[in-house]
């Protein structure tokens, strides 16, 4: 490898806290959304930077990054579907105003 | 190894810096920009950047399948959404809610108690170099040890492509 291991992983670390942070501090539900994805890339980075460094020729580590892929687009899919719906019959998509299940 | 060698690699070595850079700061503008557009576009900045980082990890096969589902599919659709949904760049929204203080410290945290780790951590570093993945192995592995769940995966989108046409469609 021309970059050794932990530099990526340190590069997976900063976007994990970013999306975290993202994805419990946003207010409108698309901007949640974007942090699941940063989320989900920073944990693709760390299993493909491991594969490379440790793992086997087969590429489990590749393989298991390709089916989070399939998985977050299936995932950003219903989140939109979902997001629209709940614009189209409340006018809004702030994650504070919508609390129809609130007593 | 050739001198012309030896100067190539510092210089991918150097652009590293400059593409993590990039990525952090795309994903920062993702989850800080007022305007959802713009929050849009430094996620955009981000998946290319962890398309560029897999290019470096000779996994040359996820670096276009990252650009054509990411930057392809799952961005425009995030971009879509903001569109369809107005008062995006509303500069009396608050961008945040009232747990961003306490979120910060707890993503810092976590973020910084990891770079710690990765960078103090005893990582023995593998004797041999090993040789990247090919892409003959890697379709034989996705087709042989993994096809149930492969087949599993196109059942969930086949699920999540109707399920998000009934939950959108107009009444």
């Amino acid at each position: 490898m021309i970059v050794p291991l932990p530099y990526f992983l340190v590069v997976g670390a900063g976007l994990f806290a970013m999306g975290l942070f993202g994805a419990l501090t946003r207010r409108n539900a698309i901007g949640i959304l974007m942090g699941i994805e940063l989320i989900l890339n920073a944990a693709n980075l760390n299993l493909v930077a491991f594969n490379r460094a440790w793992g086997t020729p087969e590429g489990t580590g590749q393989v298991m990054a390709l089916f989070v892929i399939g998985i977050a687009a299936a995932a950003a899919v219903v989140g939109l579907a979902l997001i629209l719906a709940i614009f189209r019959h409340r006018q809004t998509i702030s994650a504070d105003e919508i609390r129809l299940l609130k007593g | 190894m050739s001198v012309t060698d030896g100067v190539l690699e510092k210089a991918a070595q150097a652009a590293f810096y400059v593409v993590a850079l990039a990525t952090l700061l795309g994903a920062w503008w993702a989850v800080s920009a007022r305007n959802l557009f713009r929050a849009a576009l430094g996620l955009a900045l981000a998946l290319f950047g962890v398309a560029a980082l897999y290019l470096y990890l000779e996994a040359e096969f996820l670096a276009v399948v990252q650009l054509l589902i990411y930057v392809g599919a799952i961005l425009t659709l995030i971009l879509f959404g903001v569109m369809l949904t107005a008062r995006i760049a509303d500069p009396s929204q608050p961008r945040w809610n009232r747990q961003a203080g306490a979120a910060l410290g707890l993503a810092a945290g976590i973020g910084l108690g990891l770079g710690w780790l990765y960078l103090n951590g005893a990582w023995a570093a593998p004797g041999t170099a090993q040789p990247p993945v090919a892409l003959a192995a890697l379709g034989k592995t996705l087709v042989s040890g993994y096809l149930l769940p492969f087949e599993l995966l196109s059942l969930l989108l086949l699920g999540a492509l109707v399920g998000a046409l009934v939950i959108a469609k107009r009444e």
